[in-house]
């Protein structure tokens, strides 16, 4: 059960040994999609689930999260090959103009990977034209921002209007400790999500997947 | 008085942490975001790798910056009679700032703050006797475009003669509110004379990365000679070690490396080593400003601050509770108790609900005793053969009363502190009296307190200048409509 051993290794947060499975399959000439599916996105829908039940901490959705890219990235060369169809969208990241605070938005963009999004981040401080470009460079399906700081927090709606101005068709999602779901409406962000988990949830919904 | 502080560390055991920090400072670094800082630290002899931007401080420069550490820091007043010095007036109770939110009085509900909200608790806590310092509590969503700090500053200095202090996003934003204070003074000379705005600001992200913005605002304004401080804010598991004392070496480190900075641009710049040192809820990552362990980490770095003879204190006495229920009472009165005992000097305490998120005007009545609390309690026991009373002891003897006595009636007023929120009536006249609770007998204190003029505002020449200087300015007027 090739597979599910991989499913079993992202959840017992083993980086090494989710490399090492994933490798073995593809040398067993195992269905790359199914590797990833099954294995590692159905993983991590546990994982989410484990968190908002409370089993899971926030330290292991993060290392589950690293040991699944660790697995995606081994994937990555056969994925581009085999179909695109497994790309679920691409999704633009970063902490916006003035915050540097980036623990919640690396989390979100490494569980959004885990899903199967292309993910560009762009780090901290993030100004809104960097943000426009990268949207426009990429061909962005989602712009998410992060904000700890209630005095960055404002820059979002900068950015937000800024692709409505360059009339770019991605969404938008907001996120981090001051934002809330009234603040993200009314600054007309498309998405909000309280925490990593419910970020992917939010992505997929957005992309209608 | 307190005679002796409560202490969680010994004397070898702060030499430990001091040396720990200094270790880190010279091995491992700051990453140091800000171009003008990093310049100081290298002209003044510090490792600076332009390429990574990690500057090392040997132990030597951090030593020789501790020789112009100063034990005072003045928070100036519009109203001279209002300063407050830090460590003679602690503990010197200030306001938590700069929450997005505010609980409406009125219909209870949580919605984004205004101008006109910050000029309404700017009037109350210009009244509220225990609050000291006025950090203005919430931001202001109706700010014009341009105008997002000053939309903040002029109504809490037009409604409140206390000391007001706060932050500001950006140079751009904080020379429009130094501009502010100069024309609130009369000149640019007489503002420099008495700097009431008093800024404050969080340069240093955990772990050990310095900003851009808030360091450029630090260095301005300490080579100009103003009043600035500011909060060291790591979280174990975080951003920082998931371990009270690894979090207070790294926290201890990092006050240690803005201090230098400060000592290394302006020695003998004033001080105080301010934290909000917590412990992240693993379960969901949440802030948890409120937990023990707050309080715990706040002993410890006043004991530090102790060592360094600087003043001491930051944001204790915060609560993640979201109603001014019995966890936003005991997370904020235990905290402040066990810093209060600790010798902890500056508050920041009062009126936020939400882990800072939202203020609230009842949550600020409550404060504002426990704060009164908290001062009665540093009092401690007067000690004087006088107050012994064995004379007086022996006149009433076994079995009498002191209730006659001239005694109790020269003491009876000054002895006690009298609560306005907390009951001490009986079950039967509280139940008459329509059984409120804590809350709501502290929201009706603050209605009335709102529903009186403010004696406080600006004169109406000086208002129309200022108004006319920005154009487009937020009323700022305090106005409660009950």
């Amino acid at each position: 059960m090739g597979v599910q051993s991989i499913f079993d290794a992202v959840i017992s947060l083993d980086s090494d040994k989710v490399v090492e499975l994933v490798k073995e399959e593809i040398g067993k000439g195992t269905d790359v999609s199914s590797i990833l599916e099954q294995g590692l996105i159905a993983a991590m829908d546990e994982v989410g689930k484990r968190f908002s039940e409370g089993q899971f901490f926030v330290p292991e959705m993060l290392l589950a999260a690293q040991a699944m890219k660790a697995g995606i990235d081994v994937l990555r060369p056969y994925l581009i090959r085999s179909d695109s169809k497994s790309k679920k969208g691409t999704v633009v990241i970063g902490t916006v103009k003035g915050d540097l605070h980036d623990i919640g938005k690396n989390l979100v963009a490494m569980m959004l990977e885990g899903a199967g999004f292309e993910v560009h981040d762009l780090g901290v401080d993030v100004d809104t034209d960097t943000f426009v470009n990268a949207a426009k460079e990429k061909n962005a399906d989602i712009v998410a921002m992060s904000a700890l700081l209630t005095t960055t927090m404002p820059t979002m709606e900068e950015v937000i209007k800024a692709i409505k101005e360059n009339q770019l068709k991605c969404k938008t999602m907001v996120g981090g400790a001051p934002v809330t779901q009234a603040f993200a409406s009314r600054i007309g962000a498309d998405g909000y999500s309280e925490d990593a988990p419910g970020a992917v949830e939010k992505a997929r919904e957005l992309l209608g997947l | 008085m307190i005679k002796q502080f409560a202490n969680l560390l010994t004397q070898d055991e702060v030499v430990n942490v001091h040396e720990a920090s200094l270790e880190i400072l010279e091995n491992v670094g700051l990453l140091v975001r800000n171009e003008k800082a990093r310049q100081i630290f290298k002209r003044h002899g510090c490792q600076v790798d332009s390429q990574t931007a990690i500057v090392k401080i040997p132990r030597r420069i951090v030593e020789e910056c501790r020789k112009s550490f100063v034990p005072r820091y003045t928070f100036t007043a519009r109203d001279p009679k209002y300063d407050k010095v830090l460590p003679d007036d602690s503990p010197v109770i200030v306001t938590a700032s700069s929450a997005p939110n505010i609980i409406d009085p009125k219909t209870g509900e949580e919605r984004r703050a205004t101008s006109t909200d910050i000029a309404n608790i700017a009037h109350l806590i210009n009244e509220l006797p225990g609050y000291d310092v006025f950090s203005i509590s919430t931001l202001a969503e109706d700010a014009p475009e341009g105008q997002f700090s000053l939309s903040r500053f002029y109504p809490a200095l037009k409604n409140c003669l206390k000391p007001v202090r706060s932050n500001t996003p950006n140079m751009h934003d904080l020379k429009q509110v130094l501009e502010l204070g100069a024309l609130i003074a009369g000149s640019e000379e007489a503002y420099r004379e008495r700097p009431f705005i008093n800024h404050h600001y969080c340069p240093v992200v955990s772990p050990l990365t310095m900003d851009v913005e808030s360091t450029e605002a630090v260095i301005y304004l300490v080579e100009q000679g103003l009043p600035v401080y500011g909060t060291i804010v790591p979280n174990a598991g975080m951003t920082a070690p998931m371990s009270l004392l690894g979090t207070l070496v790294l926290g201890n480190a990092e006050f240690l490396a803005l201090a230098t900075l400060i000592q290394l641009i302006r020695p003998g710049a004033p001080l105080i080593y301010a934290v909000l040192s917590t412990v992240a809820d693993m379960r969901s990552g949440a802030y948890a400003p409120g937990a023990i362990e707050t309080a715990i980490l706040q002993v410890a770095h006043t004991q530090m601050a102790r060592f360094y003879n600087v003043p001491s204190g930051g944001y204790i006495g915060l609560t993640n509770a979201h109603v001014n229920d019995a966890q936003s009472g005991y997370e904020t009165g235990m905290l402040t108790t066990a810093a209060l005992l600790a010798g902890a000097d500056l508050f920041n305490m009062g009126g936020l609900l939400s882990s800072l998120m939202a203020f609230d005007y009842a949550k600020a009545v409550i404060d504002n005793e426990i704060a009164l609390m908290l001062k009665q309690l540093k009092c401690g026991i007067p000690f004087s053969k006088e107050e012994m009373c064995i004379d007086l002891i022996a006149e009433v003897g076994p079995g009498g009363t002191y209730m006659d006595k001239v005694h109790t009636l020269k003491n009876m007023r000054k002895v006690a502190l009298f609560p306005k929120v907390a009951t001490r009536e009986t079950r039967g006249r509280w139940e008459e009296d329509g059984r409120k609770d804590a809350h709501q007998r502290a929201l009706q204190e603050a209605i009335n307190i709102l529903k009186k003029e403010n004696p406080a505002v600006f004169p109406p020449e000086l208002d129309s200048k200022i108004r006319a200087h920005f154009p487009g300015l937020v009323p700022g007027e305090a106005v409660f409509n009950d």
